[in-house]
């Protein structure tokens, strides 16, 4: 790398990086110090080939999905995050305070695994259509489908207090909008 | 609303709470590069030269990746921090070790011996001069008492230069000091005696070992010291023989009222007065806390930190693990449950520096040291060396005085 390419880097770090750390951290379960190791392996595997890099954002991004959910990550268990027990009385009902289920929801999300954490900060957080999350993650619309339906099935699991207001509005084969295809 | 609706709430919100990348993020990041390429070659040598090609898995490092944490370094063979510990906003702004000093009579008192961070090194330095030490907002200028206690004057300390910016008399005699989270104010418990008093006490076998317990309280009242008009008003309280020698005030989480410690039924309860001298009862946030856990309510007054809860043995030769309770604070239930032995101060809303142990649950005596805990993550960051409480209180057992930057 270059002065001018490290300049270029620098640059491109200093004002994208408070954005892209939002991301990683939420790929991360909410882990900061997971979600800035997330961050910096994709920023130094992008300034491997930076001066090749068109759209260093779209590039980064595309790192840090796929790095989340690659067998490399899967096949280090130590670096996903582990997280306390569940509280032995968490009962729910009509007193959960919205920080509580906030709360509730946060600790359900960083249990789920990457793949499908990352499926679902794909859909909700960047709000991509199917098509595209399946064209970041390299798999197929119906995988991106049943991973988002199954995603969704499995924090209502993690957090039964959201049984209270988990009266979906829609069938579960409705989660998805239309589907574009190219 | 359903749960997609909540997830994408949720999500949004946790994003919106991330503080910026530190500044530097991208030299950290070049400088991990050079490092790891530099690894990878030797790793490339090291492998031409085996004759039998195996498989080696090389861990990756687990990189810095944490520059809002600022662990410190130690001075060897003890664990005084020498350079400033930091999490986010929260900074170790000073620590104090405690050793009783004999008197006259065979009694003692209990002095401390501060150190204090300067904000132009980052540093700890030793300040003798004072026997208590509060650390206003901004960490640059501390409220101190000198050694003679009660002390008939406090000042305003510049942490940078080391010198006193300006003396206020406190006819009252002045103990303990507190400022107020917004930092316009101060608290000054006064004491009629000198609180740190320690009573010689004979042993069971005749007094070959003596010991020392606390005096009885002399507290008088407080002031409330506005530092824009410095204008103070002292307010007189009872004596109360439930109050222990030094039970020194400080602000609610909103400023409006000041508590204390007390002695009673149970461990860590408190009394609240307002700023007129009225004895109050406990605001709705603090009702249920402690006050021997010093973190109190997270920084959007959701979330209340509350005492040890469960120790997880991990055996024989692995350290214990501890958890700390964080409650609602209007019901008192357990929201969920914290790494950490003992939660001393909040970083942000879900992360919360602690003491840990670092000895095994049974059989190993009791160590701990500073780390950062987070809400939804076994994971700690070690933030300090090893503290040891129960050796030799002067050299290693500190404590650290918190301030937000």
């Amino acid at each position: 790398m270059d002065a001018e390419a490290q300049d270029s880097f620098r640059e491109f770090v200093e004002h994208r990086s408070s954005a892209l750390l939002k991301t990683a951290v939420l790929l991360s379960g909410g882990d900061r110090h997971a979600g800035e190791d997330l961050l910096q392996n994709a920023l130094i595997k992008a300034a491997g080939r930076w001066h090749r890099i068109d759209e260093p954002e779209a590039y980064v991004r595309q790192i840090l999905y796929r790095q989340q959910i690659s067998r490399w990550r899967l096949k280090w268990p130590r670096r996903e995050l582990s997280v306390a027990e569940p509280p032995e009385d968490r009962t729910g009902g009509d007193d959960s305070s919205a920080a509580e289920v906030r709360l509730v929801m946060r600790g359900a999300l960083a249990r789920l695994t990457a793949r499908q954490r990352t499926v679902l900060v794909l859909r909700y957080f960047e709000d991509l259509p199917e098509a595209d999350v399946a064209r970041i993650l390299g798999c197929s619309v119906g995988t991106v489908r049943s991973t988002t339906h199954r995603s969704l099935a499995r924090l209502r699991v993690l957090a039964p207090e959201l049984a209270a207001l988990n009266t979906p509005s829609r069938p579960s084969r409705d989660y998805a909008p239309v589907e574009v295809r190219p | 609303m359903n749960v997609e609706e909540l997830v994408r709430d949720s999500l949004r919100d946790l994003a919106g709470e991330q503080e910026p990348a530190a500044p530097g993020f991208a030299d950290r990041v070049l400088a991990e590069r050079r490092r790891r390429r530099t690894r990878t070659f030797a790793s490339v040598a090291a492998a031409t030269a085996a004759v039998v090609a195996v498989s080696v898995a090389v861990p990756q490092l687990v990189s810095g990746g944490r520059d809002d944490v600022r662990p410190s370094g130690v001075t060897g063979g003890h664990s005084l921090p020498v350079t400033a510990i930091s999490a986010g906003r929260t900074v170790v702004a000073a620590y104090y070790t405690t050793a009783t000093r004999k008197t006259g009579k065979g009694d003692g008192v209990a002095e401390r011996t501060y150190r204090l961070l300067d904000p132009s090194t980052g540093r700890y330095k030793k300040d003798n001069r004072w026997s208590y030490v509060a650390v206003a907002p901004g960490a640059k200028t501390a409220a101190v008492i000198e050694r003679t206690l009660p002390a008939s004057r406090f000042g305003l300390l510049d942490l940078t230069t080391g010198k006193v910016k300006q003396w206020f008399d406190v006819r009252t005699g002045a103990g303990g000091l507190a400022f107020s989270h917004d930092g316009t104010k101060l608290v000054i418990t006064t004491y009629d005696e000198h609180p740190d008093v320690r009573v010689r006490v004979e042993n069971g076998s005749g007094g070959v070992d003596p010991a020392f317990m606390e005096g009885g309280t002399s507290r008088s009242g407080y002031m409330i010291f506005d530092l824009e008009s410095h204008n103070g008003s002292w307010w007189q309280i009872k004596p109360n023989r439930d109050v222990p020698s030094r039970a020194d005030f400080a602000f609610t989480d909103d400023d409006k009222a000041v508590y204390a410690q007390v002695v009673g039924g149970n461990d860590g309860m408190e009394e609240f007065y307002n700023l007129s001298g009225k004895k109050i009862t406990a605001p709705a946030k603090e009702k249920y806390l402690r006050w021997d856990v010093p973190a109190r309510i997270s920084p959007n007054g959701e979330l209340a930190a509350l005492g040890l809860t469960k120790e997880v043995n991990m055996g024989k030769k692995l350290p214990g693990k501890s958890y700390s309770s964080i409650r609602n604070p209007l019901t008192g239930k357990e929201i969920t449950k914290v790494r950490g032995g003992q939660l001393l101060a909040w970083v942000d809303d879900h992360r919360l520096i602690a003491w840990e142990r670092t000895t095994p649950l049974k059989n190993a005596g009791y160590k701990d040291h500073l780390v950062l805990v987070t809400i939804g993550s076994d994971k700690v960051v070690v933030l300090s060396g090893v503290r040891d409480p129960d050796d030799g209180p002067q050299r290693l057992a500190w404590e650290p005085v918190f301030a937000e930057r």
